[in-house]
């Protein structure tokens, strides 16, 4: 697909502007009622998913060019798809994916923003998008007794991502993940040193080829070790091998699980269960990638075509993606399962869920719009009464606590990792 | 000297110039000094109007349209120029059509509130009526001040009932309001179905607010179009007394608010007694009997189940009025519900009830919320007090309008008409204190209207620029509103 | 056309270089909305010299100084959802868009009114006034759509008219930016009272903030206003609920609220629907009334599973697609009454029981069962918006004047007539052909109601487009059988004066009014810098070319 191939959705797009705001009929709290981070953020217009239909439809008709403003409203933004879950509640048009387009096309011609370069310079040389030596990439297990899939097999490989392996302050958080699955008795390895990137982040920056090369890349890897089942801690890897590689035809052939999932399924077979309380009320974040990006990619082929006069239908019948099939239950069993643990819920959830300000690349290019969209999504965590802010994804969590310490708030920020690591 | 192309227009029967004559168009307001009318022109139709308004732009002459009877006393018709011309629009009398099916009455401006009532009720219907108006008050010229009517709760909006208009503008065009508007005559219209009910408009503009609260200073009307009321089958009323008036205004508030009953208003004990008495001294008796508040209150019951309708709204009523601690009467003292509801549906019998205790009254009225008038009132009473006013001769009527958002709040002083100077002293000084409080002097009679203004100067600007637009010669009751009065004519 | 630096640099020093820009990048997500390419050919309307988001009043009152000083024209927009909400008539236009005027600045429950800012949404002060037990009305555009919009500068109000009525009605103060740059409040704000009357001393300058539509940003800026408040039966929260694995758009409210209830009545024919529609409004028990649109079934996730239900029923043959053979939704309305006790609701019951019964109304399973009511209730209560996902784009109100009932009657099976053929033709969404009329009572039908028509097209078509323009041509000729209803597109919907011209055409047939009109907008602003694409023009820029009448002018699109 190419940004052109949008034009459709370009030209339906209404400007009703639901894409800023949460669906209206889950709207509890008007405090809390948008959706779009970006637009919250910075007011313009252009700023929303409905401005990115306007300025891909301009950049077509040569009306306007890929300049610094184009690639500054562009990259504010998390790519976190509220909006495309809000445009979906009215209209068949595809925001998210368009605004992927705009910034593949950019990467292709060369429009880069300097701080994404060097990420991703980092990345081609390091194999990680921390900026960070590929040699270390395994150190956040060093100690572990886990085995090594280079050398070893096992059944299922633990792939704990650029965040977690070099983010000092979440290491631990990896290697307590990676204690709970073995300490089941899971047959579990890493990857350690030769664990690569999964390129879904790059590939949200618009470098395409960093995906396909990365995929390739994981397959390869996979299908090498031999393992039936891949568990990631992140997210945004989760989101990468589950549903990015299938987008580009690169479908993994083993099961790919977040590790709530896993450890879900673990509590549902007895074999994971909770004998510490935690008196303490938390309200659970779900992370963008895990959560309405986590939904599986549907792929659909044919053509537009008219009922009723000139009612817009395709044949055969298209699926959007809407959301809907995310991961969000099975985070909040497991912290309902844990004792004295109390779950809050935000206003703003599930499919319509508030970004932690991580995504998209905004982190490394823009750190406090970063910080801005973290904190507020610790305000509406503090109106519901919760003590703590408990994630899915160390991107989420990496943020908050930069939100958090740029504020000031006092709010505990949580890995779901960590809680169940203290209630066993 | 009566101009002769006038007498062409209406006939020299029709222009009055006898002294005694025009002393009925004379105003009794202590507020104003007018000057006396050249002379009176009574119009037949809106053709001769048109031409009265052209022949008063091509002299230069003002003209002040009337159309109720004398006597006059809130000073809006007084003339303040020689050589003004009354427009008498008296014998525009016609009730052109009732629709009962769309309850639209189209009157011209001769017609009364009796005479409207009495067509009406023959239809199943019935007017909003403002309480208890004089006799002989035009119901176009009432609808148009906006004075208020008695049911809150069919109050949508401060226009109310007015719905279209035919108006002669100041610079004697001709036009009509509404869905009035068109290329068809009204019986065209009334043959396609349309009743000129809609009061929107024309386009962008809404062009009977302009001449809502106008007092003639805009267009002469000849005639409207008012929503009315289904007649009711089955009606049930009763006095809630109460000596604390707070109470009252949480039950008023929300009656309004839920629209329960119909007519809906509170008075203190003399303008109850006013209301149903017709002498100073059964108004004295009546209201010793009487506690110092009273809301009045009607369940009308029409429509398929009017019985079904008025239980309803009673039982509601009756809890809500035990929430407050407040009990319901059919009776109190000589005071009855009953009585006091059938008068609303006419006109006051003579004597009009504002001179029924001491001869004369001077009223002023304002708009505020409920909340906010026992202030007023306790204000009025050290007011009064300071100057030597008797308080208990004070009649208050507090009247929810717009369905509750606000109410006219209407303070009476009553007096002999020896007295005037001195009340309108008092008027003065009342003005000033509740202009001072955030009360609203929404309809701008001489007595209070430099004091009303005094707080609008933006909106008396743009009123003089619209005015300019409609009456560019400045023929249309000069003076009055925020309009100075031409100094060459 | 740019502005001179001189002239940006003054808009800038007020407003502050973070809040104001001239990049095309972003001036060009700022003219196009949906409609546009009927208008102009192309969905890319003027754009903008530059668009400013100023604070507060006091900016606005600034910057249209500057407007004036240099001769630039403006508009203000809340949402900017209405293609007319945006379009300029000239290059050296600006945008205020209006965003961070956002607060709801009062609620006084007690005397029943909200004070607002521009930017507050319909249904963000439906969800804020529930909490006080109040309510205001239902917009029918989307939850974006602003309460200065709905209530004093554009249009649009629907089902909820015949209790909360509409159209400025509700309107009980103002803070008014004019276009020389003044302040004017009017009413009881001037007078230093609180905002519960807009009308005087004197008669209401209400008359000409708007008529039954308003300006459109033709004569400056409404930065505050006070809207009446209605009472509100229901919880102070609800939630819309679904099923795990369902999409969003099938939240729904899992029954009536307390204190309401919904009753879906069908009738024989249309007639009859229509005469008991009149006097159920009449009976004044309704709180919401919908006929023609019975938001009954569910949403659909999108066009395909919409298309699967039709058709899944329409196998099944579904009577609610056959108007001819029984229950449809033509002679099908929607009637929500509320109460506060039970009492009420029992008598409002009964009553609505025996009218219909009068003209043999049944209650079908399928409209009447309880999730079915649910769905009425959110769908006619709150504002889902406007469905244009069907085909893309719809002509909204072509002729649609307000009026009295049984005339507006007459108009819409006339307008159906020539809609027909173009639905045949498959120009424009069919839906099946039956006899249908929809309008909306305002206040219990005691000043009427408001005509409403709709059809849908694909402006990106040209069939489609064609036929729609050829439809609006009709209806908006002067010297058309349909010059008796009322001057079309009275909502302003479809008036672009510089391409349809509306009042141009229309004024003289209707007591001139136009010549008001465009006296009050030269008055109002005397350089003419608030911009009059969708108020009128000080003069006329076209001239007739057809006798009197000025053909539409479509495709005007850089230089309007």
């Amino acid at each position: 697909m190419a940004y052109q191939d949008y034009t459709h959705d370009m030209q339906r797009c209404t400007r009703c502007s639901y894409c800023k705001w949460i669906p209206y009929r889950y709207i509890k709290n008007t405090d809390f009622m948008e959706g779009c981070p970006s637009v919250a953020r910075y007011l313009w217009h252009a700023y929303s998913a409905s401005g990115k239909f306007n300025m891909a439809y301009s950049l077509l008709k040569d009306r306007i060019e890929i300049d610094e403003t184009f690639l500054d409203v562009l990259y504010h933004c998390h790519m976190d798809g509220s909006c495309d879950v809000s445009c979906k509640v009215q209209q068949d048009l595809e925001p998210l994916q368009l605004m992927q387009e705009l910034r593949i096309k950019c990467v292709e011609e060369g429009q880069l923003l300097p701080v994404h370069m060097l990420v991703i310079e980092g990345l081609r040389k390091e194999d990680n998008m921390m900026q960070s030596p590929k040699a270390d990439r395994g150190k956040w297990a060093e100690g572990l007794d886990v085995k090594d899939l280079a050398r070893e097999s096992a059944e299922v490989v633990y792939h704990a991502g650029c965040r977690y392996s070099y983010d000092e302050e979440l290491q631990p958080i990896a290697r307590a993940g990676m204690q709970i699955l073995r300490n089941t008795g899971v047959d579990i390895g890493i990857m350690g040193v030769d664990e690569a990137c999964c390129g879904g982040r790059a590939y949200e920056l618009g470098y395409a080829g960093e995906l396909t090369k990365y995929a390739e890349h994981q397959l390869e890897t996979l299908r090498t070790a031999g393992v039936k089942v891949l568990v990631t801690p992140c997210a945004d890897c989760y989101a990468a091998f589950k549903v990015l590689y299938d987008k580009i035809g690169k479908k993994p052939e083993i099961e790919i699980f977040h590790i709530t999932q896993y450890i879900h399924r673990l509590i549902e077979e007895g074999k994971i269960s909770f004998t510490k309380e935690i008196p303490l009320t938390v309200t659970y974040h779900d992370p963008c990638h895990l959560g309405r990006l986590g939904e599986p990619w549907i792929h659909w082929q044919g053509k537009e075509t008219r009922a009723m006069g000139p009612m817009i239908i395709h044949d055969p019948p298209k699926k959007f993606r809407r959301g809907t099939n995310g991961v969000y239950e099975t985070p909040r069993e497991i912290l309902k399962a844990i004792p004295g643990l109390r779950l809050v819920e935000m206003y703003r959830i599930r499919e319509y869920a508030w970004c932690c300000g991580a995504g998209g690349g905004v982190i490394d290019a823009h750190p406090d719009f970063a910080v801005w969209t973290g904190n507020e999504r610790l305000k509406e965590a503090r109106a519901v009464g919760a003590e703590a802010i408990v994630s899915a994804c160390g991107w989420c969590k990496r943020n908050f606590l930069d939100a958090a310490a740029a504020s000031g708030d006092n709010m505990e920020v949580y890995d779901i990792i960590e809680l169940v690591q203290k209630a066993l | 000297m009566v101009d002769t192309a006038l007498e062409k227009i209406v006939g020299s029967e029709n222009i009055l110039t006898a002294a005694d004559v025009l002393a009925e168009y004379a105003d009794i307001s202590p507020a104003v000094t007018p000057k006396t009318p050249g002379y009176a022109v009574r119009p037949e139709n809106a053709r001769e109007v048109e031409a009265i308004v052209k022949w008063a732009n091509e002299n230069r002459t003002p003209l002040v349209p009337v159309s109720s009877g004398p006597p006059h006393g809130r000073g809006d018709t007084a003339p303040y120029t020689d050589g003004t011309v009354i427009v008498d629009l008296s014998r525009m009398k016609r009730i052109i059509r009732i629709d009962s099916r769309n309850k639209v009455a189209m009157i011209e401006p001769g017609v009364t509130f009796g005479e409207l009532q009495a067509a009406l009720a023959k239809e199943g219907l019935c007017a909003y009526m403002p309480l208890l108006p004089r006799r002989n008050k035009s119901v176009v010229c009432s609808v148009l001040e906006r004075e208020p009517i008695t049911r809150p709760g069919h109050h949508w909006d401060s226009t109310d009932p007015l719905l279209c208009a035919e108006v002669v503008f100041g610079n004697s065009d001709r036009f009509r309001t509404g869905e009035a508007s068109g290329p068809d005559t009204v019986e065209e219209q009334w043959e396609m179905d349309r009743v000129q009910m809609n009061p929107f408009g024309h386009s962008h503009v809404d062009f009977q607010r302009l001449l809502s609260g106008a007092q003639g200073t805009i267009g002469i009307v000849t005639w409207i179009t008012v929503k009315c009321s289904y007649l009711s089958k089955v009606s049930r009323s009763y006095l809630v007394p109460s000596d604390d008036i707070e109470p009252l205004l949480d039950l008023c508030y929300q009656l309004v608010k839920f629209r329960f009953g119909g007519n809906i208003f509170i008075v203190n004990s003399l303008n109850l007694a006013c209301l149903l008495s017709s002498n100073h001294q059964e108004i004295q008796d009546i209201k010793k009997e009487l506690p110092s508040w009273i809301m009045l209150t009607s369940f009308e019951g029409y429509g398929i189940l009017p019985g079904d309708k008025v239980a309803s709204e009673e039982a509601d009523f009756k809890a809500l009025a035990e929430e407050y601690r407040l009990k319901p009467v059919t009776t109190t003292g000589n005071a009855s519900a009953a009585k006091a509801s059938q008068l609303l549906l006419q006109p006051s019998p003579d004597p009009y009830w504002k001179t029924r205790y001491r001869g004369a009254g001077q009223d002023v009225f304002f708009l505020t919320t409920l909340d906010k008038t026992p202030d007023f009132s306790a204000e009025m009473n050290k007011l009064v007090e300071s100057c030597k006013y008797p308080p208990q001769d004070i009649g208050v009527y507090i009247q929810p309008i717009v369905q509750g958002t606000s109410c006219h709040c209407e303070f009476n002083f009553y007096h002999d008409p020896a007295e005037a100077d001195a009340v309108n002293e008092l008027t003065n000084q009342a003005c000033e204190k509740i202009a001072a409080m955030g009360g609203f002097f929404s309809r701008p009679y001489p007595a209070w209207k430099d004091i009303a203004y005094q707080q609008a100067a933006g909106t008396a600007e743009m009123q003089r620029k619209i005015k300019h637009l409609f009456d560019p010669n400045d023929i249309l009751n000069p003076g009055k509103l925020c309009f100075s009065i031409p100094e060459v004519r | 056309m740019k502005l001179a630096e001189e002239e940006y640099k003054a808009l800038e020093a007020i407003v502050g270089a973070e809040y104001i820009t001239r990049e095309p990048v972003i001036l060009d997500t700022y003219n196009q909305v949906w409609g546009n390419v009927f208008f102009f050919d192309e969905k890319h309307s003027v754009r903008p010299a530059a668009v400013l988001l100023p604070a507060n009043t006091a900016e606005i009152s600034e910057v249209i100084k500057v407007c004036n000083k240099y001769g630039i024209l403006f508009k203000p927009f809340s949402s900017g959802f209405e293609y007319l909400s945006l379009s300029l008539a000239n290059t050296r236009g600006i945008l205020l868009d209006l965003k961070r005027m956002n607060r709801i600045l009062e609620i006084d429950a007690k005397n029943m009114r909200a004070v607002v800012e521009p930017y507050v949404s319909v249904y963000r002060l439906q969800l804020e006034a529930a909490r006080h037990g109040l309510y205001t009305g239902r917009i029918g555009v989307g939850y974006s759509a602003g309460v200065i919009a709905a209530e004093c500068c554009h249009h649009g109000c629907q089902h909820t008219m015949v209790f909360t009525s509409g159209y400025g009605r509700n309107t009980l103060g103002v803070e008014w930016v004019l276009p020389t740059g003044e302040i004017l409040n009017m009413g009881s704000g001037e007078s230093g009272g609180d905002l519960f009357s807009a009308d005087g001393p004197g008669f209401s300058l209400r008359g000409i903030l708007r008529g039954r539509t308003g300006a459109n940003g033709g004569h400056g800026v409404v930065t505050k206003a006070s809207v009446k408040l209605y009472p509100w039966y229901g919880p102070p929260q609800w939630e819309q609920t679904r099923k795990p694995g369902e999409p969003p758009s099938f939240g729904q409210l899992e029954r009536v609220p307390d204190g309401y209830r919904v009753f879906v009545p069908s009738f024989k024919d249309l007639d009859a629907t229509l005469e008991v529609s009149e006097e159920l409004c009449r009976a004044e028990i309704l709180y919401a009334f919908g006929i023609g649109i019975i938001g009954t079934a569910q949403m659909q996730e999108g066009n395909d599973e919409e298309w699967a239900m039709i058709q899944q029923m329409m196998q099944k043959g579904n009577q609610s697609f056959d108007p001819a053979s029984g229950i449809s939704v033509a002679n099908s309305v929607v009637c929500v009454i509320g109460g506060r006790s039970a009492g009420e609701l029992e008598y409002k019951e009964k009553c609505l029981r025996v009218i219909t019964g009068k003209y043999g109304g049944s209650f079908s399973e399928q409209f009447n069962e309880p999730g079915a009511l649910a769905r009425a209730f959110a769908d006619i209560i709150w504002s889902n918006g406007v469905n244009l996902r069907a085909t893309g784009d719809f002509l909204p109100s072509s002729s649609s004047p307000d009026g009295s009932p049984a005339m507006l009657k007459k108009l819409a099976l006339e307008e159906a007539e020539v809609k027909r053929r173009y639905e045949e033709s498959g120009a424009f969404l069919s839906m099946g052909g039956g006899r249908m009329v929809s309008w909306r009572p305002e206040e219990h039908l005691s000043i009427g109601a408001q005509g409403i028509s709709t059809a849908q097209y694909d402006p990106y078509d040209p069939a489609s487009l064609a036929a729609a323009r050829e439809f609006i041509d009709k209806l908006f000729d002067p010297r058309s059988p349909f010059n008796r209803y009322g001057v079309p597109s009275r909502g302003g919907c479809l008036q672009i004066e510089p391409v349809t011209h509306i009042h141009q055409n229309w004024g003289r047939l209707y007591d001139n009014y136009d010549v008001y009109l465009r006296k009050i907008k030269k008055m109002l602003d005397p350089n003419t810098v608030a911009d009059w694409t969708a108020f009128i023009p000080p003069e006329y820029p076209d001239y007739a070319k057809d006798g009197d009448y000025v053909l539409p002018s479509y495709g005007k699109e850089e230089e309007i």
